[in-house]
């Protein structure tokens, strides 16, 4: 088959159309902005909407990815909410002062205004990196799920205890963060971005039942109908989760996104590969990315990357074959963010896309 | 109400989640002459390990064990303090930590509540943790075992500061070291000069125990 575009790719595995390889993304974001201006903070890259957007348009010119999508870090949103979020100069931001100390603090949280703070500079930067790139790769912006951006304002422990203490406090809460996702829906819906990729990073059996993650996230008020509003708006969903033990019934079959993004954990009993993914039919509908080590950018040589990413094709390509499936419905991705900090080996990340483009061919 | 009686409803307290109940056993142990340390392990301690296999076999999740761990410490701070010194003599110090830059610390508070539950006497460093601290406070808490996390990459290289700030200090020998959490690896622990690298909160114990 002729080399296509990385539309075409993308869309090839979406539509269950055969297509010429596998598509590649390493999930690089705070990593590329090494390549603004000779190599920009963490801080002002997460501060300032064009250089966010000139991030993933330099990442672009320099390793040629299938998609571009736009995680700037997972404390955007509790930043908003009121929360102390520590902005250290090259590592990723975090919550480090949470904002929910007593039960009653749940009922004070508002929908912040969206065309300030970092939301606003997400929703910018995602326009002018979409206005860029959309003609080249498929487009999204990256989104937190209500649950996370609750625990990322009250802490995950606390949050946690509160389901089982005081559920209704915790859900009224959940309101709150719902509604801020929904006008977070629809700044989104005016970028231009192709997908609205949902961050549902709880649906994890090492934290919630299906019971728990029903209730606090997984139904029509919640995250069904967060997907349902993104389909609305003319947006395709996508979903990451690096957990050790996504819930896939849920977050795959039930919630059925056009993308699901998840990790490999090698370690912990249970934790599901790609070809398990494969075999147990969660690549039938939807087109999963996965599930790369990020550790081996950083500390892995460039070869290894390359041995890696050849033994994962091997490994999808046989189990889609398996399948029936003669559509590239197989990202070959990282698990989670290539870690944004100095340490990454920049020619891990090229050595990663190269392998995926050569050892991806479905032909081969 | 008998021993007994009282060793169930500190058991039963933990399991249940309910930290006023496990404060009621403690107090009326206390009241009842039982020696604290039964209480500890034949209430508190079944409590919490049975809590332990559960969610190791997926029947609880961790707003339940994160309850039950607050319920074993409700009791614990009542019956802790009326331990006779020489009783605690000979028990393993161990202490956990989120080493710096990371403030992810459920996977911490569980291993923490399983050392305490396993028989230790955890100190608890905290979270985002500066890694002089972890140094200084290993040598002047005398600690036997030192468990590390961290769930970001970028914080990983903290592991192996811990670790040379050890031998630099000359209590390295004396301390046993695992570190776990995601990104963290068995060839990793290796690599920094780590005795060990825990899967899990369980299996952090049972590796200390077998050790010592």
């Amino acid at each position: 088959m002729t080399e296509m575009s990385h539309i075409d790719r993308v869309m090839a595995a979406l539509t269950n159309e055969p297509g010429d390889r596998l598509p590649v993304y390493p999930i690089a974001c705070g990593v590329n902005r090494r390549f603004v201006n000779g190599g920009i903070s963490y801080r002002d890259w997460a501060h300032d909407p064009k250089l966010y957007a000139q991030a993933f348009i330099e990442g672009q010119k320099v390793f040629d990815y299938d998609f571009a999508i736009g995680l700037m870090d997972l404390s955007v949103m509790a930043g908003d909410l009121g929360a102390h979020v520590r902005m250290d100069e090259q590592n990723t931001p975090f919550v480090d002062q949470h904002i929910v100390n007593s039960v009653e603090d749940y009922e004070k949280f508002e929908v912040p205004d969206i065309t300030k703070g970092r939301s606003a500079v997400l929703l910018e930067g995602t326009k002018l990196y979409c206005d860029a790139l959309k003609n080249q790769v498929i487009t999204s912006g990256f989104i937190e799920g209500p649950l996370l951006a609750l625990s990322q304002s009250a802490g995950a422990e606390r949050l946690f205890m509160d389901m089982f203490t005081n559920p209704s406090a915790v859900h009224r809460a959940l309101k709150v963060m719902t509604d801020y996702d929904i006008e977070m829906v629809k700044g989104f819906a005016k970028t231009g971005c192709a997908g609205l990729c949902w961050d549902y990073l709880w649906g994890n059996y090492s934290c919630l039942g299906d019971a728990e993650y029903e209730e606090f996230e997984g139904c029509k008020k919640y995250a069904i109908g967060l997907n349902e509003l993104t389909i609305k708006e003319g947006m395709a969903v996508a979903i990451h989760n690096c957990a050790d033990l996504p819930h896939l019934d849920t977050q795959i079959k039930k919630f059925a996104p056009a993308i699901y993004s998840m990790a490999y954990y090698p370690l912990i009993p249970g934790s599901p590969s790609a070809s398990s993914v494969i075999e147990g039919g969660y690549t039938d509908k939807t087109l999963v990315g996965g599930q790369v080590d990020p550790q081996l950018f950083i500390r892995a040589p460039a070869e290894k990357v390359t041995q890696v990413v050849k033994d994962l094709c091997q490994e999808v390509k046989t189990a889609l074959c398996k399948r029936g499936l003669n559509s590239p419905k197989y990202c070959i991705a990282s698990g989670c963010e290539v870690p944004p900090d100095t340490h990454t080996k920049t020619e891990n990340i090229k050595a990663f896309v190269d392998a995926g483009k050569q050892y991806g061919k479905m032909n081969a | 109400m008998s021993k007994e009686e009282i060793l169930n409803k500190l058991s039963e307290a933990v399991v249940a989640g309910k930290p006023n109940l496990a404060e009621e056993g403690a107090k009326e142990a206390l009241a009842q002459k039982v020696d604290p340390l039964e209480a500890i392990n034949a209430g508190l301690v079944k409590g919490m390990s049975i809590v332990g296999d559960k969610y190791a076999a997926r029947q609880v999740y961790l707003p339940q064990v994160l309850m039950s761990a607050k319920t074993m410490y409700s009791g614990l701070d009542l019956l802790l303090p009326a331990i006779p010194k020489a009783a605690m003599a000979d028990v393993k110090r161990c202490a956990t930590a989120v080493v710096e830059g990371d403030v992810h610390d459920i996977g911490k508070n569980i291993v923490k509540t399983m050392l305490t539950a396993g028989g230790f006497v955890v100190i608890d460093m905290g979270k985002d943790v500066p890694i002089q601290k972890i140094v200084d406070d290993a040598k002047s808490e005398k600690l036997d075992a030192l468990a590390l996390s961290t769930l970001m990459t970028p914080t990983m290289d903290g592991m192996k500061a811990a670790l040379d700030g050890l031998i630099e200090s000359g209590y390295r020998k004396n301390v046993k070291v695992c570190i776990g959490g995601a990104p963290t690896s068995p060839e990793f622990a290796k690599e920094i000069g780590a005795d060990h690298r825990d899967a899990n909160a369980q299996e952090c114990v049972a590796w200390l125990k077998e050790v010592f």
